[in-house]
Formats: C-alpha cells, structure tokens, sequence
C-alpha cells in the first residue's frame, strides 16, 4: 500500500530479527537483569505480553500510550464523567420513577434514555482524547524519540488509534458494567445479551471517533488543525447531514426523476453513513427490534416512519404496537445494505478511512 | 563497508535549500564530527539518515541500508540523540529505558545504564517531567545507548550537560568507539568535536566545505591564532619584524598594540623579533580561531 511498508516483514521473519541481535549476545556483559519486569504481572500476562510484542510492531507504542495517558488522570475523569454524569441520574431516575415497581425496569429503557446523550457526548469526549495525539508529540518533539526507535509511522498510528481507544473504551464499560450491577441489585429485568452488545457498541462508538480524531492528528501537522478537522466534522454530521441526507432524496427525485421509493433508500442509505445515527439503530436492533423496524424508526413522525418502512425497506404495516402499526419484513426481505451487518461496515469506515488517510499523509510528511 | 554513506543529498524547503548536494562517508568505528553554525543543515542531514525527512535528490545509505526504504532496520541498530527532542513527562526515567528495551528487543540492565550516563537511581524512579535539561539529555544519552547499537547518531550532545556531564559524555562516546560502534556527532562547537573525533566534516550554508583528519582541522586552527602584542610605547617597524617571521600571515600595528596571524608554534618567535626590533612587549594574548574564521580558512583554501 505504502513504500513504507518495507520495515513490517521484519516482524513477519523472526528469524532474521534473531540474527540481528545474535551479534550482541556475545559481547553483552551477561548481567542480572531480575527485577525489571516487576511490572508485568502474572506469568500469563508476561506470556501474552511478550507474544504480542513479537506479533505487532504497534503493541509496544499502544501499551506505553495507554499507561501515559492512565497517568495524565484522564482516564479516571473519565471513568467519573461516564459513571456519574452518563450512568448514575439516568439510573436514579429510573429507579425513583418506577418505585415499587423497580423490577419492571427494562435494558431497553435503560438504553433509550441515555441514548441521545450517549450519542452526543462519547464522540465530543473520544476526540478530545485523540486529537493530539500524532500532532501533540511532532509538536513537543517526543515524536524524534519515539521515530528513532525501530518503528515505522504506521506503527505509531496504529499504536495511538489502540492505546487511546482503550482509553476511551475502558471508562464506558465501568460505567455499564456498574449499571448493571446496580440495575441488577434493585432487581430488574436484564437482558444479559442485549446489554452487552449495547455496551460493546457504545465502546465502538467511542472508537470510531477516537480512530478519526487520530488520524485528523496524523493528517496535520498541528494540533489545533487536527482539532477544527475532527471537530467540523463531528459537527456537520451532527447538525446537518441529517437535511442532507433527507435533501439529496428530494433532488433526486426532483431532477433526476427517480422513483418515491429509491428516492427514499438514498436518503436512508446516507442516514445510515452517519455513526451517530449508525449506532443509535444499532442499539435498537441490540435490544430487540427487529431490523427493519430499527431502520425505520431513525425517521421521526409515524407517517415517515410508514413511508420508509413501506418504501425504501419494502416492509408492510401491521396494526398495534407504540406508534399504532409496527413495521414488519415483506417477502423480499430487508436490502443487504441496510441489514445490521452493513450498518456495523459504515461505522467501521469511519475508523479505517480518516486513518488510511492519516497514515498516507504522516507516512509521506517531513517531520 | 561504511557507516553512513551520503551521495548528492540535496533537500529543499518550499523556496528554501537546507543541503546542497551533501557528499559525505562515514567508515565504520570511527568517531566522525559533524561540526557547523547553527543553521547550515546539520539537523537536516541527521532527519535524513533516520527517514525523518525524505532528500529532493541523491542517495543516503546508513549501515549499508536505503535511509528510507530500510528505515525500520537501520533504527533497529542505531541509538539516537536527537536534536529539539521531548520526553514523556508523566513517565519516569526507568520506563523511558524500559520501552526502549521493549522497542528493540534488547536486555540491557537499566541500572547499569543509569550509572553510566549519571542519572541517580532515585531520579529514574521520578516522573521525567520534572528533569532539568541535563538530566533530559543524560536519560535520552542512556536510551541511545540501548541494545549495544552499531551506531550512535548524537546531534548537539553537549547542550544542557554541566562540564561533568560533557566529560562523562565524551568518554562514553570513546567507550563506545572502542566496543566497536560508528558515532556520528554533531556540534557547532569546535573543541568538543577537536577533543574527541577522529575525523571532521564541517557544514557551512548546507553544504561539506571540508573533511578531515583532526590533526589537519588543528593545523587549520592553529594557522589561525591571532595573537595580540601591547608594546609599552610605539615602536616603528615592530610590525614589519613580526610579519617576517616564518608562520606569520599578518601583523599590522594600531599605535602601541600590534595584531599578528600567525600559527601557534610561531608565537614564540613573533615575540622576540619584536624584543630585536627594539620594543618593549608589555603583554599579550592570544585568542584561538573561532570557528568562522576556521570557515574561513578552509573555504579560502580550498577555492
């Protein structure tokens, strides 16, 4: 892909990496050297541990990465913020809403009314973890430390997007799992599965930002234009790429004269690109909906919600359920590219494409 | 085969022109000084050799691998002090050490390590952000050091080091030649680069004007001394008796205070040709080349 690529087969060969060192052996003074792993844990974690770092050339970059910002305190405020702003009202209210009847709390309700404020936060938090990270350290310097050590620049995109993601990642799964626990004490009814993929999806929304803001950082030489990058764009999806999606429908039918319901299918199609809205369907078909009906339901209002199930998903209308009909399945089925599976692709363009990108950019950049 | 090997490296900058068509080998165990004012590219031509920046033209070897397309294999093997560098300042000394192991694989025992560069055991243990200067330089001197390396890259070691630091520095680089490593070390200070290289490259406006031995850079700079006689009153043709003295390039005479090139072991004989002349010599100083005019000397001589 890149005429970078070349330093990567050394991983691939060990080899040849043992002959390298083998010249060593014989004049290295053969001192005592216990004691300095002191931190590496069980015998299990030093066995992995030592795998992973023969396997992949980031793994070293990730752990230290992670360790230093675990230090910088970020992580813990970020593991307060999830827990006690995120987890901790929404399960109050919960609780004091429902009374006696606490056992009658769903996962679902759970996750409904955190899901606005899951979607708009963990993206805002994930590119404030991420957006300096290449640009941060060109900017002090620490980059011609870390680039004089046997790595190649994709090593250290790739070490960032995984040690700041699980930077992202581990304060949102304290949180649900501290939810389900209390969730679990008061009694109610928990759908293990549908939690757990929940939270998984959450974590991967976190990632998906974290993985654009660093590749935004290895764009750009400084942190500041990585920041209006991540930022313009998380704010453009956020406030208007939902009038472009349902606008570029209507021009097609207006001025290409495509039929109502491919007119529609392009709208939700673009719906779907976007990961906030990628995730919050995600979440729906988590917890129990069923595909087509999570699809349909990103649109507001009952009669879009019947035009897109009818027309762009070829679904059909049954009576009863919350809005008064419920959208089900037609003989067709719903289309592959709006199927779980697909959506879940979308999200995950948004990770590889901003770093493929990111990459291509720091790899040709003079440092 | 040589160390490094740079053939025609040219690197533009936008409308600016870091290096001019750098020429320049560096054999393997030597210690080869790369000396030049700030400014003239040295920086440059060490973002070169680790892939740092990619040259506009000509070919860079190090270690007998492409400086780009083996980039990864040559920084197995090389240890790095680089210029306008930064640590971690939320770890501490030891994991600095530590990842460096882990990056290439090495053993090396991290206490030793400190006591070399004189980085005492409670430091390492600190968060590196709270490190003076001279401690940065003396942890990141101990991580270039890592894994017994076949080449040592140092750019501007010196800076931040108290004299201690800058003595320790300079017998590690002797340490370091004699295991059997190639240090490359740049400076735009001419007595750190004369005490301890074995040969000299010296860069003016991004290009070599000169490589040499070290002896013949301190011929260079001794042909450069000028030395400054105080008469105790005017004497005329004391100026014409130093200038014919064997090793004397100049001598002009500004009333009672004579001003004399001449080489350092003519010194001697300026003096007492100006005591035949007749005058009495009061006092005088010399003052050793400064690296300018040690530019000088060479580009003059060589065009």
């Amino acid at each position: 892909m890149s005429d970078d690529g070349t330093g990567r087969d050394e991983a691939d060969d060990p080899e040849r990496a043992d002959a390298d060192r083998g010249d060593d052996i014989g004049d290295s003074s053969g001192v005592d050297r216990s004691g300095d792993h002191a931190d590496d844990g069980g015998s299990l974690l030093a066995g992995i541990d030592t795998a992973m770092r023969g396997q992949f050339g980031w793994y070293s970059v990730a752990k230290k990465e992670f360790r230093d910002t675990v230090r910088s305190k970020l992580l813990w405020l970020l593991s307060a913020v999830f827990v006690g702003v995120f987890a901790l009202p929404v399960l109050l209210g919960l609780v004091v809403g429902f009374g006696p009847n606490v056992s009658r709390i769903t996962t679902d309700q759970f996750f409904q009314q955190r899901s606005t404020i899951v979607s708009g936060l963990v993206p805002i938090v994930a590119i404030a973890v991420g957006y300096a990270a290449v640009g941060g350290e060109r900017e002090s310097g620490s980059l011609k430390v870390l680039l004089s050590l046997p790595y190649d620049r994709r090593d250290v995109v790739t070490g960032k997007v995984v040690g700041r993601s699980a930077v992202v990642a581990v304060p949102i799964l304290v949180g649900y799992v501290l939810s389900a626990a209390v969730l679990a004490t008061v009694g109610a009814q928990l759908s293990v599965l549908g939690f757990v993929v929940g939270s998984l999806l959450t974590a991967l929304l976190g990632v998906v930002f974290t993985g654009l803001a660093v590749g935004a950082s290895a764009a750009t030489s400084t942190t500041r234009r990585a920041m209006v990058w991540a930022v313009g764009v998380y704010v453009y999806l956020v406030l208007f790429w939902g009038s472009f999606a349902s606008s570029a429908g209507g021009l097609l039918r207006e001025y290409a004269g495509a039929a109502v319901d491919t007119s529609l299918q392009v709208s939700l199609f673009l719906q779907l690109l976007d990961p906030t809205r990628g995730y919050g369907t995600l979440v729906d078909s988590a917890l129990g909906q069923s595909t087509i009906a999570a699809r349909a339901g990103m649109v507001q209002g009952p009669q879009r919600v019947a035009a897109y199930c009818q027309q762009a998903l070829g679904g059909d209308l049954s009576m009863g359920g919350a809005g008064g009909f419920t959208c089900q399945p037609g003989a067709g089925g719903v289309p592959i590219y709006f199927s779980d599976a697909a959506v879940l692709l979308y999200m995950l363009l948004w990770l590889a494409v901003p770093l493929l990108i990111g990459y291509r950019l720091f790899g040709t950049a003079d440092l | 085969m040589p160390a490094i090997e740079l053939d025609g490296v040219t690197k533009r900058f936008g409308d600016v022109t870091a290096l001019r068509g750098v020429d320049m080998t560096v054999e393997e165990g030597e210690i080869f000084g790369f000396l030049g004012p700030n400014g003239a590219g040295k920086t440059t031509t060490i973002d070169v050799l680790l892939d740092f920046v990619r040259p506009t033209s000509g070919s860079a070897e190090v270690l007998g691998y492409d400086a780009h397309a083996d980039s990864q294999r040559i920084r197995e093997r090389t240890g790095v002090l680089p210029e306008g560098y930064d640590i971690y300042e939320r770890l501490t000394g030891r994991q600095h050490l530590n990842f460096v192991r882990e990056s290439k694989g090495a053993d090396d025992d991290v206490d030793a390590l400190l006591a070399r560069v004189g980085l005492d055991l409670e430091d390492a243990d600190r968060k590196a952000g709270g490190y003076s200067k001279g401690m940065k330089q003396r942890l990141v001197l101990a991580m270039a050091l890592v894994g017994e390396p076949d080449l040592l890259i140092l750019d501007e070691p010196s800076t931040g080091l108290d004299p201690n630091g800058a003595r320790r520095m300079r017998e590690i680089v002797r340490e370091e030649r004699d295991r059997g490593a190639t240090v490359f070390f740049s400076s735009h200070i001419l007595g750190q680069v004369e005490s301890v290289c074995d040969r000299v490259a010296i860069l003016q406006d991004g290009e070599v004007v000169a490589v040499d031995s070290v002896e013949g850079l301190r011929e260079a700079a001794d042909a450069e001394t000028v030395l400054t006689v105080r008469l105790a009153a005017p004497v005329d043709g004391a100026a014409e008796a130093a200038a014919g003295v064997d090793g004397v390039t100049e001598a002009t005479a500004d009333g009672a205070t004579l001003t004399v090139r001449c080489a350092s072991d003519a010194k001697m004989d300026v003096l007492s040709a100006i005591e035949d002349a007749g005058a009495e010599v009061e006092d005088f100083d010399t003052e050793e080349a400064s690296l300018d005019e040690l530019f000088a000397a060479y580009t003059e001589g060589e065009r």
